[in-house]
């Protein structure tokens, strides 16, 4: 009984650690653009994808490797920068068909990675072992712990960032009003540009570790771009750590309707929740957002 | 220092300056007055590069700034206090002012020159020192318009310019923000005060501009325009308390 419930728990808050980072990464976009990334998902595919690349295909060392992983989400989020974002920014598009993008860039993606790493789904080598550690009922592994634990880690990260850097002031006044942002001589481009090269780092990272748990498959991103977006969703968009708390509940809430009831209807049922949620809390269970408070 | 050349601009295609030329010299206070939709504002955000302009020129110190984006021209020296005041209101005070502080921070002597910026600013609005943990937004009106005067004046600026700094305030914090700009002037201060409130605008400016749909109508100094019977009646809208 315990065990089961030890079981599911970390297993919700694994899942749930990686919809939250996705979900935080949306946020940040979110904050300084008003734009949705709908290629926030493949961000966590190039990371699983190029980590059975550098890992397993050429054999490098993990330091190396994730070096590598970071740098390819990286310049996959300079690519969606300056492909998608700012042409469109300079022809006055809305938010709304940025957003329309951002979804073609990631049909692209998705694309790319089809030719590359075909469709089947790839075992990606785990950095930390996948061996079962046992602590009294509860079980875990190394893999696991280190996932939960970068989870934490980018939160502090993220928090530090925005709270206690002038870089970071910058990002939240841009967030609250970026025309007065503008006015205080704060390039938005420059918040923007950055913001995609964050969250991308953050996603690949995720994918890079819950690769060896999930399997590597070049149609993951989807569906975590939409279990990241329901997590911001629930949280509250408006602000990264709500974001992130979202993914948490989610991932828990997956875990427990799949061990209890069924899977079946376990994206179901979290999807009512959510729209529940919304009815009572149209910003989100968190969401108190400082640019609705203006 | 600043000479605007013939300037028409608008937004999508409209045309709320059109053919606006004015000076401004270096240490004077020179005030634009004018009804609702005069194109004051537009005045204000064409010089900050906020608005496009489709013909005429911009010189800052015989340089050509049309070229310019908003945070180029905010670097040069040419900074606002946005009508309506637009504080960030979930931040706080002290956050609002290191905002204003961007253009500096890039120096390498930026931690004095931040210290020297606050204390200039505390001490010209020693409120702001003690609300400086709170957030912008709880603030009243008349410290939420000192707030974003200071924050202006936390960027050093060479060209302070303010858009209907008395809109929504009680008339005795209206009269406190005048007196702050007055002290500004006589700091040695280059202002341009775009206002609704004409008689006090003008008495406080050394130059003045009369401004009517979009154009430049009367100039002259502050007193001169501010005493003429013709203009007060059909431009300034309501007759002068002093007249």
């Amino acid at each position: 009984m315990m065990m089961k419930l030890s079981y599911l728990l970390l297993a919700g808050l694994t899942n749930g650690s990686v919809y939250g980072l996705i979900g935080l990464s949306l946020s940040i976009i979110y904050g300084s653009s008003r734009v949705i990334n709908f290629a926030q998902g493949e961000f966590v595919m190039l990371g699983a994808m190029t980590a059975v690349m550098f890992l397993a295909t050429l054999a490098l060392p993990w330091p190396v490797a994730l070096v590598l992983v970071a740098v390819v989400a990286i310049v996959a989020a300079l690519g969606l920068d300056h492909g998608v974002y700012r042409p469109l920014v300079r022809r006055k598009a809305e938010p709304l068909t940025i957003m329309i993008g951002t979804l073609a860039a990631a049909i692209i993606i998705y694309g790319i990675a089809l030719l590359v790493w075909g469709p089947e789904q790839k075992f990606v080598p785990p950095i930390l072992s996948l061996a079962p550690i046992r602590f009294g009922f509860l079980m875990t592994n190394a893999q696991q712990l280190a996932i939960i634990a970068m989870f934490f880690g980018f939160l502090v990260a993220t928090w530090f960032l925005l709270y206690r850097t002038r870089f970071g002031l910058s990002i939240r006044a841009t967030g609250v009003n970026p025309r007065v942002a503008l006015l205080m001589g704060i390039r938005s481009e420059r918040i923007v540009q950055f913001s995609f090269m964050y969250s991308a780092f953050v996603s690949g990272m995720a994918g890079l570790m819950i690769g060896p748990l999930l399997g590597g498959q070049i149609g993951m991103g989807l569906l975590l771009t939409v279990k990241g977006f329901m997590a911001a969703i629930l949280g509250g968009l408006g602000s990264p750590f709500a974001a992130a708390a979202g993914g948490l509940a989610i991932g828990l809430m997956e875990a427990f309707m799949a061990g209890y009831g069924t899977s079946l209807y376990a994206e179901p049922a979290i999807f009512v929740l959510i729209l529940l949620v919304l009815i009572v809390r149209p910003y989100g269970l968190l969401g108190d957002y400082e640019a609705e408070r203006r | 220092m600043l000479r605007i050349e013939s300037i028409t601009a608008g937004y999508n295609k409209s045309t709320a300056l059109d053919r606006v030329s004015m000076t401004i010299n270096q240490g004077t206070l020179v005030s634009v007055v004018g009804a609702n939709g005069a194109g004051k504002s537009t005045l204000v955000n064409t010089i900050s590069r906020m608005v496009p302009s489709y013909s005429g020129r911009i010189l800052f110190e015989d340089r050509d700034i049309t070229g310019l984006k908003p945070a180029d021209v905010v670097d040069l020296g040419i900074v606002q206090v946005p009508e309506g005041r637009q504080l960030f209101a979930p931040l706080t005070v002290t956050e609002n002012l290191r905002l204003g502080f961007h253009r500096l921070a890039r120096r390498p002597d930026t931690a004095a020159k931040y210290a020297e910026r606050l204390d200039y600013v505390m001490g010209l609005f020693p409120r702001l020192a003690e609300r400086a943990g709170q957030r912008a937004g709880t603030m009243s009106g008349g410290e939420q318009q000192m707030l974003a005067v200071g924050r202006a004046l936390m960027a050093e600026p060479r060209l302070l310019m303010l858009d209907e700094p008395s809109l929504g305030l009680a008339p005795m914090v209206v009269d406190q923000i005048f007196d702050i700009l007055s002290t500004l002037r006589k700091d040695g201060l280059t202002i341009l005060l775009v206002e609704q409130h004409a008689d006090e605008a003008l008495q406080l400016a050394d130059y003045g501009y009369v401004m009517a749909v979009g154009q430049v109508r009367a100039e002259g100094p502050g007193n001169d325009l501010r005493t003429d019977p013709a203009l007060t009646h059909s431009y300034l809208g309501k007759p002068t308390e002093t007249a």
